[in-house]
């Protein structure tokens, strides 16, 4: 709650709020709870005074109620599907990321959430000329994989230098600078990173479990309070600034089943995810590449569903992108002090 | 939007203080001078200081940067060569500076082999294509051989000696000697995991103080952490630990090279060899490379990797160390420098 401080509202001058204090009120919810006629004669001040006081603050703090017409139209105007670039995924999330929204990828080591971050990222930034936020925490991020995605989708030169100056970097290892990072963006920071034409359309935060897992149990009960802080900047950012939230999740293997496991972070965390996402590996040894996604949480779609997609598809067209590759491999070769 | 003060990085009796106090988000505290904050909040001058210098820090959101200067950067960093030309194109390169690779397998197939042999390939002058940096060797298992590194850095040094093609060359093979290899290896000895967390707290500056390290290796970070009787604490540092290896290897420049032991898994009726430490460790490493044997063969295969396909090769160990097992690729000409 507010502390109360002269100005705040017409009529709360600093004898006031010093008489206030007196009383032991500090704070607003301490004014609007308490009882009118008593502290007007504690303070020795008007009770019209008082009450009129109470209304403005209550106005002034008070939630609005939104008619469902009005808000549809926003709805319209404001909400933007982004595509993942992969059509598999995109027919698992009815089309894509929603903004306003936070999308949850889990899986297991080398199931894959990487790899879809790296290729929505390059995505949003390539075909549809908007900015991402990209925030590593666990130093997965590699630029020259962008850049193979990239090569994939274009091959001039240009537009591949532009795709990437449009992602924005943040590379961050504990939760405190998680959340410096996301109060900051939503204090101004998502408007200064859209700069330059476009704006930032998705947060890709990879990953969320990596920060707050080192927190979670035992004795300390902080970790509880800073996942939840994370989650509700994370909502905050998404609906208010309209960007597609998407992070990451490690899994837990629930007790001996032969499932693919659990998404980890409990069950407060298992709230805050509008849609999520559980990537495993296929079984097939011949195609390393193959991923399947199975819907686990959604409010569109019936859950459960489960797609197949191949992570070569975002290297698809290796033969007309794979000249710089090639040429780059080739360099390397140079390096190479073998006997 | 208001940030709450308890998302600050203070001590949580700050944090209690401070919230009993009514000051809940940023907008509260930012009007006030430190000692009117410690009269009001009962807290010491030094604490109301740290605490408004935290507030009033905040906004900036850390240190961006686009992904295409991410990717001159990358440019800039060499990986370091391992002396099997399979294995280097598989990683593309060799093990790349700045993240960290874990590499697993049973007793005796390699791994410690293959970090003894990273030890002394990270010092590879510049103009042979290597990194010539220092290399620090955390050991928790004590199974360093200062004699087998001796051997391995012998082969390392003749083999550059017949490369020489320019004065260069010759100038930077008068310092590349057995003598300074070992000199610039710095062995830890880490009995159990607490001298290991202890040791990882204290890298930091160590590695302020030699710029020139481009090498960390934990041989191994299994053993520590396997005879743990609370697991969800084990979880728990092993995670920290994670970070603090990720933070480490980003902030420093360095390649963390980590060795992880193998266990058995039941599913079913079905046995199956899968590395240590649990389900969870496995997101911590950015590389994870799997050495095993097929037969009489020693396979190497990249399992996870956020810019390589899977590959698997086949490597030997000689007398001179970690190479490639295939005769003829053994023998073609060292490729120019």
């Amino acid at each position: 709650m507010v502390l109360l401080r002269d100005g705040m509202c017409p009529g709360l001058d600093e004898g006031l709020v010093r008489g206030l204090r007196a009383a032991d009120i500090k704070t607003v919810e301490d004014l609007v709870s308490s009882d009118m006629e008593e502290l007007a004669q504690r303070c020795s001040v008007s009770y019209k005074a008082l009450f009129a006081i109470r209304r403005v603050l209550l106005a002034q703090h008070a939630a609005f109620p939104v008619s469902g017409a009005d808000l549809y139209e926003e709805l319209l105007s404001s909400t933007a599907i982004l595509s993942t670039g992969n059509p598999s995924l995109d027919k698992l999330l009815d089309s894509g990321l929603y903004t306003g929204e936070i999308t949850e990828l889990s899986g297991g080591p080398g199931s894959g959430k990487s790899q879809v971050c790296f290729g929505v990222a390059v995505h949003i930034s390539h075909q549809l000329k908007q900015n991402v936020i990209y925030v590593d925490t666990t130093g997965g991020l590699t630029a020259g994989r962008l850049l193979q995605m990239l090569q994939a989708e274009t091959s001039n030169a240009e537009e591949q230098m532009e795709a990437l100056q449009r992602i924005r970097v943040f590379r961050l290892f504990d939760v405190f600078s998680l959340l410096d990072c996301l109060y900051g963006l939503c204090g101004g920071g998502l408007q200064r990173a859209s700069v330059g034409g476009g704006s930032v359309k998705a947060v890709i935060v990879d990953s969320v479990s990596a920060v707050i897992a080192p927190l979670l149990g035992g004795k300390q009960n902080e970790g509880m309070s800073l996942m939840s802080q994370v989650a509700g900047v994370l909502k905050t950012m998404a609906k208010d600034f309209n960007v597609a939230a998407l992070v990451t999740n490690h899994v837990t293997r629930s007790g001996g089943g032969g499932g693919g496991g659990a998404p980890a972070l409990g069950a407060a965390w298992s709230h805050i995810p509008r849609t999520r996402v559980l990537l495993e590996k296929g079984g097939d040894v011949r195609r390393p590449g193959l991923r399947s996604a199975t819907l686990i949480k959604s409010s569109r779609r019936p859950l459960l569903i489960k797609e197949e997609f191949d992570l070569k598809w975002w290297s698809r067209s290796k033969e007309e992108g794979g000249g710089a590759a090639a040429a780059a491999s080739g360099k390397r070769k140079r390096d190479e002090t073998d006997s | 939007m208001q940030r709450p003060v308890s998302s600050f990085s203070l001590s949580p009796g700050v944090k209690v203080k401070l919230a009993s106090a009514g000051f809940r988000v940023t907008a509260d505290l930012l009007h006030l001078s430190p000692p009117q904050l410690s009269r009001e909040a009962g807290l010491s001058q030094q604490e109301a200081l740290e605490v408004l210098q935290a507030v009033r820090s905040d906004g900036g959101g850390g240190a961006s940067m686009s992904a295409l200067e991410l990717l001159q950067k990358e440019g800039e960093l060499k990986s370091i060569v391992t002396f099997s030309s399979h294995l280097d194109a598989a990683l593309g390169g060799g093990v790349p500076v700045g993240k960290s690779t874990e590499i697993c397998g049973t007793p005796g197939v390699g791994k410690t082999q293959l970090c003894l042999q990273l030890v002394v390939d990270v010092q590879v002058p510049q103009c042979f294509g290597g990194v010539e940096g220092q290399a620090i060797y955390i050991d928790t298992e004590g199974s360093f051989l200062l004699q087998r590194v001796v051997d391995v850095a012998a082969a390392a040094v003749r083999h550059c000696s017949l490369l020489v093609e320019d004065e260069e060359q010759r100038v930077a093979m008068t310092t590349f000697t057995v003598e300074t290899i070992l000199s610039n290896i710095f062995l830890v000895r880490c009995h159990d995991y607490v001298e290991l967390l202890a040791e990882l707290h204290l890298l930091p500056d160590f590695l302020t103080g030699h710029p020139k390290a481009r090498l960390l290796v934990i041989d191994s970070v299994a053993l520590p952490f396997r005879r743990f009787e609370d697991l969800s604490q084990r979880t728990r540092v092993l995670y920290g630990l994670a970070q603090q290896l990720a933070a480490i290897a980003t902030r420093h420049l360095v390649a963390v090279v980590l060795t992880n032991q193998m266990t058995t898994r039941l599913r079913g009726n079905q046995s199956q060899l899968v590395p240590a430490l649990g389900e969870s460790w496995g997101h911590a490493p950015t590389i994870r490379l799997l050495l095993q044997w097929s037969g009489s063969q020693r396979l190497a295969t990249v399992f996870k990797s956020p810019s390589h396909a899977d590959a698997t090769i086949q490597y030997q160990i000689t007398s001179d160390g970690f190479r490639d097992s295939d005769q003829s690729a053994c023998s073609q000409p060292g490729t120019s420098c």
